[in-house]
Parts: structure tokens; C-alpha cells; sequence
């Protein structure tokens, strides 16, 4: 569905990615993993247009979207979250979402249509309790359950979570792998996600890239790639010991 | 709910109230003095109100609002002095201009944020005031005088009060409107953080011109009839960069995230401002509004309204809420 | 139009050039470091002009010794207002925004008390020397401008001096390269502020002597210089003294160049729309690093 062909970014010197390919087939959750540094937020940001590529091919369903703005990419289908949640904090969650709702791929033209659309999604995450909750008041895990529901809202068919799990402690882990696992199933979206939390990583996905120094090291199961002595120096090795 | 529905027709009512008083007050033969006072306060409600579009919601501050006035200003000093015609329809004519000059600067400066927004358009206005200055056509250094409507002065007040009672209520009522629709809520994305508003399909560059292009067409037709009620226009009298410094002191004193703050801010320190200018002095007038400016970007950068709300609602109010 | 009315047209751009230039750097210096754009900076230039005008003209005081007078007057007036404006303001989401509108009310504030007190006319600081000129075979050159640069190099180059080889100095470039740094190493970040604001505007009062010795000068004159620092800030790159410095001959430069072919105001047209062309282009400036 997502696909990346010889994808390459240099920041003046710093090469962040190097003739990455990659692909993601539809319906699946896939896991891009990788020490500090290694390119990983580079990759979202060239696939979602917030970066030029320098050279090579992003396509989505077989359509070249290499140059396309960040807000045609959001039309055609995908979606993404911030590392950094951005919730827009002079709102109330609601209207973070409805926002994303009137603008999305259903757009819809009026605000009441809208915002009842937002709140099934609201309930979705199970943050609608707070919808009138100003964004600014959220704490941390809410927060990531606004940055999902708004990326959501735009009825997406891809989804790109960078470090959702982070931050947060083991039950609510649990709680966002059952809700990725349901976006994938209820909702048919297909996952690209950038992750820290190795336990979740190896829970959710079908299959793993792991980068580094924005070169692709390894790729496969889950099984597989713990079992790469490649990665198991470069990152779960080190992992581990801590 | 029935209560709500109430609240409403209330609301509704009181509206067509004042909205009558306003409307039939020339009639009570009230001292020039007070329609001209007035005149200057729908004015600077209007200009408020459309310097929001861009200022308030979509928080992109722009020095540059006096040019698209003074374009508005200029046609139909143009008009009047070269052809001789009819004023109210070079004011939409103004707007006109105003909103293809939008158009034109638009597209490059609109992808510059922040100070650099602010400064470009700081330079638009200094630029087309130099132009100005110098072009003979447009009456260069002194500018272009040209005659009154034909009437006596009564009545010539009393048509530029209602006229500009009409834009300042049109202007706010359309600004309330885009503020509770669609477009607001996407210009208010734009404000709140542009990279997330693209990637929830906002195509902000869009957006942000049609806000700049509505904005600037506003302050042109507004300063169309602005240049036919004064008679005359000047370089340094129509291009005058403390015009523009106002409107901003205005809405951000009301609070530039509603429609409601813009209006109330220039309806507050027009007002103060004619005031003291008439009885006291100008620059004293400047003085004070200087350092409510700073006042207000300090205090209460949410402006007056939300200041004063929070301190009876108890509501903490947050300097991170704000869009300084 | 002869040779050397082009040659003395050049020469007084780029003096000219270099009284822009520091008149620019200290504003550059606060928005770069701080992220303070302070709008008010040369309305503190006309008041540097002003201070010295009356003491030339009340106190028959030579402006070059009264300099060392100003440059304090001047660093306390940025004191206050960095304790009343600039301190409250840097708390604010967005400090380039807020402070940039906040001045633009102290500017306000600073030029109508001026006019108010001193009368809006326009006044020249003329000590007898300003109006005479030296001459190089056909070549005049005004010694005016030729000490308000003389003063505006000598300035730039203490700035220079002051920030990287004193203690202070390197305190202030140490906290706004790595102010979680400093701040464990012990540098206190409000002082180093407040000398920075401080000195920005004292630099901006001897700026101001120095455009008094070239050009007539009154309150609202400061949007104009404003407009300049603008011009030569961007130009050599927001935050970088020697980019400022270049800026400012650059600057300078085409001044005399097109003034000896264009009338002045086309020249400020040229300049502003210069200004926006790299806005729009090169935001970084065109010698910033
Ligand atoms: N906008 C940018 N400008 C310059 N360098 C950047 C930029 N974004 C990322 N980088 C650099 O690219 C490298 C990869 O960063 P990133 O993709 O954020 O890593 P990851 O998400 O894997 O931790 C890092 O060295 C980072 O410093
Ligand atoms: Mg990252």
C-alpha cells in the first residue's frame, strides 16, 4: 500500500536517510525501530511531505506522492501523530477534532455534522468524557489519545504513529495496544508506527524495519529481527542491559 | 433547553434594539460633533473586525491593513478628482483593488511567518506610501482634494454615518459568521499550529490567502467611503502606519480571538482616542495608547473581555492560551 | 555628472552605510540572542541624538565627549525598560511576537513624550567641524559623516571586543548558545539580559550622535530608522555583528550608487523593495552563517 523506493534526505552534511526502501502492505502493522537519531521521524516527515526527499519515490496504492503537499497527502488517505503530541491547545478537545473532521476526506461542510462525528471518535479513543475539556488541560496520555482521535478524523486509510507508546506507564500500554489492534480491524487501517517500547513493538506488529544512521539494517517478523545479531548489537543489545 | 431558545430570542431582540437606535439616532439632529465621533468608531469597528480575519483567528499580524485602506481611499479619490464619479461605487470598486493588490502580495508573503510576516507587511505599506508620494497621478506629496457630496454638511453626515453604521455591521456580522463556520475553524487551526493543520487536510496556503484577499477587500470598500466623507487624501495622512498600530491595539485590547473583542476594543479606545485627541492633545492620545499596548500584551494578551471574565469566573487564565 | 561626484557620492553612502550598521547591531544582537525584537530600539537612537543636542546646545558640550555620557544615559534607559517591558514579556508563548509588539508601544510612548516635551521640528546637531570637509584632490568628503562613522566603527568594534573577550561578554554568547548550560555553570540569565538589552540600546544612542551628524532629526524619524535597521538586519543575517557590519557598507553602498543616478525617494523605494525581495527569498540574510 505504501511503498518507498531508494527514499534519501541529507539535513547540509548529515545523511538522516540513505536509499531506504520499504513497503507496507495493506492491513498490516508495521514497526519501524531504531536507535536516537537514526532517521525514523525523517521518514514520516518525507512521506507526509513535510520534507522534500532529496532523491527516490514514495507511493501510496501505486501513486507517486514524492511531491505532494502535506495537506494533499492528508486527502489522499494518510494520517500521522506527532512524536511531540501538538494538540491544539487553544481548543477544547472537541473542536481539536472536529477541526480535523470538517477538513478530512468526508468533508463535511457544517460544524454540527462535524463535531458528531468528532465525538464517535472521541468515544472510539474513550477520551469523549472530556470533550469540553480545554486541550491545554489534558495530561500526557489524553493527550495522545486527542493526536490519535484527530488523526483518525480525517477517515484515514494509512496511519503513521511515531512513538505513541512512550510516556506512558505499563497499563496504559496495554490499553493502546488493544486500541491499535482495533483501528486496524474495526476501523481497516492499515499502520506504519515508530516505536520505543520494544514490548509493545513485538505485541502489535506483523513485521519490523529497523534503521540506522538512516540505513535499513534489518527487516522481518518479530522473531526475526530479535533474533538479528545486526540488531541485536546496534539497539536491543543495548537495550537490554538497561 | 427552552431557556436557551429564550436566551437566544433575548439576545436577538436586543440586537434589533440597538441596532434601530443606532439607526434613527441622526434623526434626533445630534451635534455634528457626535456623528463624526460615531463615523469614526464604526470605522474602526469595521477595520478592526476585517484586520481580525488575519490578525485574530488565522495569528498572522499584519502593519500592512492601512495600504489595503488606502487603496479602498485612493480609487475613489482617483475617481472623484480625474472623472467626477459617483462615490458609492467606487468604494466596491476600492475593495476591488484592494483585494487584487491582496492577491498579488499574498502569494509570496503569506509564506513568511511571524515577525517576518509582520515586517513584509510593515513594507508594503511604507513602499506604496513612497510610491504614493511620488506619483504624480495620485497627486504625489500633496495629495488629491476633491469636492463634498453635493448636500449640506447635516445631511452629508447623516448619509456617512448610516452608510458606515451598514459596513460595520455587515463586516461583523460576516467576520461572526466566518468565525462559527468551517473556514474560521480552519484559520483558527492555522493560528494554533500550521504543520498540524495540514496534516489534518487544511490547505493553509489557500486559506490563509482567502482570509488576507476577504480582509483586505473589506478595508478597501471601508476605506472608499472613508476617502469620500474626508474629501481629500495624503500620502502621509491615508498611509499612516499609527492607523494600522490602532487596529491592532483594538483587537488585541477586546481580545482577538472572537468576533466580540475587535468590536468592543474599537468601539472603547476610538472613542478615548477622538476624545482625548480633541480635548487634550494628540500626542498625549499616543502616549496612552503606546502604553496600553503594552499593558495589554503583558497583562492580558487574551484582551480585556477574557481578562475580566477570569478574574470573576476564577478561571485560571493561562499566558500559554494566547496567541502571543 | 562628473567622476568624482561619483566617487564622493560611493564614499558617502558607505559612511553613511556604516552609522546604519550600528545603529542595526544591537537590534540584531536582541532578536538573534534574546529573541526580543525590539521595535523601540532607534526611537532610543533619536533620544541619544536629542541628549546630545541639548548638550551641545545648552552646555556648548562637544557631542565626541559627551558620547561616553550618552552611551550611559542610554544603557540605563534600556535597563528600565528591560525590567518594566522586555523581562514581564519574555514569559509569553511567542517572544518574538509579543516583545515585537510590546515595543512597537514603548516606540510609541518614547516618541510622542519627545515631541511632546521638545516640539516635533526637525534639528541638526552641527558642531563646527560637521560642516567643514577634507579634500582629496577633487574628492570632498564631509567630515561629518566621516565621524559619525569613525564613531560607528570604534562602537562596533568594542561590541565585538566586549562580547568575545570579557568575562561578561562571554557570558552573554555562552547563555544564549546553551542557556540550560549557563544557567548550571552559574550565569545568572537575567543579568546577562539586562546587559544585553542594555547595551543594545546604548549602542543604538550612539548611533543616534552619529545620524545627527549627518541628517536632520526629529521624534517621528524613527520609523525611518526603523525601516533601516530592518533593511541592514536582515540583509546581514538577524543576530551576526560582523553580517551587520557588511550589511551596513553594502547598504551603503548602493545608497551612493543610486543616489547619484536616482532621486532620493526612488532610492528608499529601491532599498525597502530590496528588502522584501530577500524576505521572501533568503529570510536567512545574505551573509548570515
Ligand atoms: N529539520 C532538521 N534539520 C536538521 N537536522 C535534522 C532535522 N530533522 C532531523 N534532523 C537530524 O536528522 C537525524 C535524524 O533525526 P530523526 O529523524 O528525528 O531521528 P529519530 O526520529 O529516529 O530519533 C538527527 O541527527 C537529527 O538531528
Ligand atoms: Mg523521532
Amino acid at each position: 500500500m505504501l511503498e518507498g523506493i531508494e527514499v534519501s534526505k541529507k539535513f547540509g552534511g548529515l545523511k538522516a536517510l540513505t536509499n531506504l526502501n520499504f513497503s507496507v502492505e495493506k492491513g498490516q502493522i508495521v514497526g519501524l525501530i531504531g536507535p536516537n537519531g537514526s532517521g525514523k521521524t525523517t521518514l514520516f516527515n518525507v512521506i507526509t511531505g513535510f520534507y522534500p526527499a532529496d532523491s527516490g519515490k514514495v507511493l501510496f496504492k501505486g501513486k507517486e506522492i514524492t511531491r505532494c503537499k502535506p495537506y494533499e497527502i492528508a486527502k489522499l488517505g494518510i494520517a500521522r501523530t506527532f512524536q511531540i503530541v501538538r494538540p491544539l491547545l487553544g481548543l477544547n478537545v472537541l473542536d481539536n477534532v472536529t477541526t480535523a473532521v470538517l477538513y478530512g476526506r468526508d468533508n463535511i461542510g457544517t460544524m454540527a455534522k462535524g463535531r458528531g462525528r468528532a465525538l464517535e471518535l472521541l468515544e472510539f479513543v474513550g477520551l469523549d468524557k472530556k470533550k469540553n475539556a480545554q486541550a491545554i488541560n489534558l495530561v500526557s496520555a489524553e493527550r495522545k489519545k486527542l493526536e490519535l482521535a484527530r488523526a483518525l478524523a480525517i477517515r484515514p486509510e494509512f496511519l503513521l504513529l511515531d512513538e505513541t507508546f512512550s510516556g506512558l506507564n505499563e497499563a496504559e500500554v496495554q490499553d493502546a495496544i488493544k486500541l491499535i489492534f482495533r483501528i486496524r480491524d474495526e476501523l481497516g487501517i492499515t499502520i506504519f508506527l515508530i516505536e520505543h517500547v520494544m514490548k509493545a513493538v513485538m505485541e502489535t506488529c506483523d513485521r519490523i524495519i529497523v534503521i540506522q544512521y538512516g540505513i535499513k539494517l534489518a527487516e522481518g517478523t518479530p522473531e526475526e529481527v530479535s533474533r538479528n545479531q545486526n540488531v541485536i548489537e546496534a539497539y536491543l543489545g543495548k537495550r537490554r542491559t538497561c | 433547553m427552552r431557556d436557551k431558545t429564550n436566551g437566544r430570542y433575548m439576545k436577538y431582540g436586543l440586537f434589533l434594539i440597538v441596532m434601530f437606535m443606532l439607526f434613527v439616532f441622526p434623526v434626533l439632529k445630534p451635534p455634528l460633533f457626535f456623528l463624526s465621533l460615531l463615523f469614526t468608531a464604526y470605522m474602526y469597528v469595521a477595520l478592526a473586525e476585517s484586520w481580525n480575519l488575519m490578525g485574530g483567528y488565522t495569528g498572522y499580524i499584519s502593519l500592512g491593513h492601512i495600504a489595503f485602506f488606502s487603496t479602498g481611499a485612493y480609487t475613489t479619490a482617483v475617481f472623484m478628482n480625474r472623472f467626477g464619479v459617483s462615490p458609492f461605487a467606487t468604494a466596491l470598486l476600492g475593495g476591488f483593488f484592494a483585494a487584487v493588490l491582496a492577491a498579488l502580495v499574498g502569494y509570496p508573503v503569506l509564506r513568511l511567518k511571524g515577525a517576518y510576516f509582520t515586517i513584509s507587511s510593515l513594507l508594503l505599506a511604507v513602499v506604496m506610501q513612497l510610491i504614493f508620494m511620488n506619483w504624480d497621478f495620485v497627486g504625489s506629496s500633496v495629495g488629491l482634494w476633491y469636492k463634498l457630496l453635493p448636500v449640506s454638511i447635516e445631511i452629508n453626515r447623516m448619509i456617512f454615518y448610516e452608510v458606515m453604521l451598514f459596513l460595520a455591521t455587515a463586516i461583523t456580522l460576516i467576520v461572526r459568521w466566518v468565525e462559527k463556520s468551517k473556514f474560521g475553524a480552519g484559520l483558527i487551526a492555522i493560528r494554533e499550529d500550521e504543520d498540524v493543520a495540514k496534516t489534518m487536510g487544511i490547505n493553509s496556503p489557500w486559506l490563509k490567502m482567502k482570509a488576507f484577499i476577504l480582509g483586505a477587500f473589506f478595508a478597501g470598500v471601508i476605506g472608499g467611503v472613508y476617502g469620500y466623507y474626508i474629501a481629500y487624501v495624503h500620502p502621509e495622512v491615508t498611509f499612516n502606519i499609527n492607523t494600522s498600530l490602532l487596529i491592532l491595539l483594538m483587537s488585541f485590547f477586546g481580545g482577538c480571538r472572537t468576533w466580540v473583542g475587535p468590536l468592543f476594543g474599537a468601539i472603547v479606545l476610538s472613542l478615548v482616542n477622538q476624545l482625548i485627541v480633541t480635548f487634550i492633545g494628540a500626542e498625549i492620545s499616543r502616549i496612552l495608547y503606546g502604553m496600553l499596548l503594552v499593558v495589554v500584551i503583558i497583562f492580558m494578551p487574551d484582551g480585556v473581555i477574557h481578562y475580566i471574565r477570569g478574574l470573576f469566573v476564577h478561571r485560571k487564565i493561562r499566558h500559554g492560551d494566547s496567541i502571543l | 555628472m562628473t567622476l568624482s561626484y561619483i566617487i564622493e557620492s560611493i564614499i558617502s553612502g558607505i559612511l553613511l552605510g556604516g552609522i546604519y550598521a550600528i545603529l542595526s547591531v544591537g537590534f540584531g544582537l536582541t532578536w538573534g540572542t534574546m529573541k526580543v525584537l525590539n521595535i523601540s530600539h532607534s526611537v532610543f537612537a533619536v533620544l541619544g541624538a536629542f541628549v546630545s543636542y541639548w548638550l551641545f546646545v545648552k552646555l556648548k558640550v562637544d557631542p565626541i565627549l559627551s558620547l561616553p555620557l550618552i552611551v550611559i544615559i542610554l544603557f540605563s534607559s534600556g535597563a528600565i525598560i528591560y525590567k518594566l517591558v522586555i523581562r514581564p514579556v519574555q514569559r509569553a508563548k511567542d517572544v518574538i511576537m509579543a516583545s515585537m509588539v510590546a515595543t512597537f508601544g514603548v516606540a510609541i510612548v518614547v516618541e510622542n513624550v519627545m515631541s511632546y516635551f521638545w516640539r516635533p521640528d526637525p534639528r541638526i546637531l552641527k558642531p563646527a567641524y560637521a560642516s567643514s570637509s577634507i579634500f582629496l584632490g577633487e574628492i570632498s568628503i564631509s567630515q561629518g559623516p566621516l565621524i559619525g562613522f569613525i564613531m560607528a566603527i570604534c562602537a562596533i568594534s568594542l561590541l565585538y571586543w566586549f562580547l568575545n573577550h570579557t568575562y561578561i561578554g562571554k557570558g552573554v554568547q555562552a547563555t544564549w548558545q546553551n542557556p540550560i548550560g549557563a544557567a548550571l555553570v552559574g550565569i545568572n540569565q537575567e543579568r546577562v539580559s539586562l546587559i544585553t538589552f542594555g547595551l543594545s540600546i546604548a549602542s543604538a544612542g550612539a548611533a543616534g550622535v552619529a545620524m545627527a551628524l549627518i541628517y536632520a532629526f526629529y521624534p517621528s524619524v524613527q520609523s525611518i530608522w526603523t525601516l533601516f535597521v530592518f533593511l541592514v538586519t536582515i540583509v546581514g543575517g538577524v543576530g551576526s555583528v560582523i553580517g551587520t557590519g557588511l550589511a551596513g557598507l553594502l547598504i551603503g553602498s548602493i545608497i551612493g550608487i543610486c543616489a547619484a543616478f536616482l532621486p532620493f525617494v526612488w532610492v528608499n523605494v529601491l532599498l525597502f523593495a530590496l528588502l522584501l525581495v530577500i524576505l521572501l527569498f533568503k529570510p536567512e540574510g545574505l551573509f548570515g552563517n
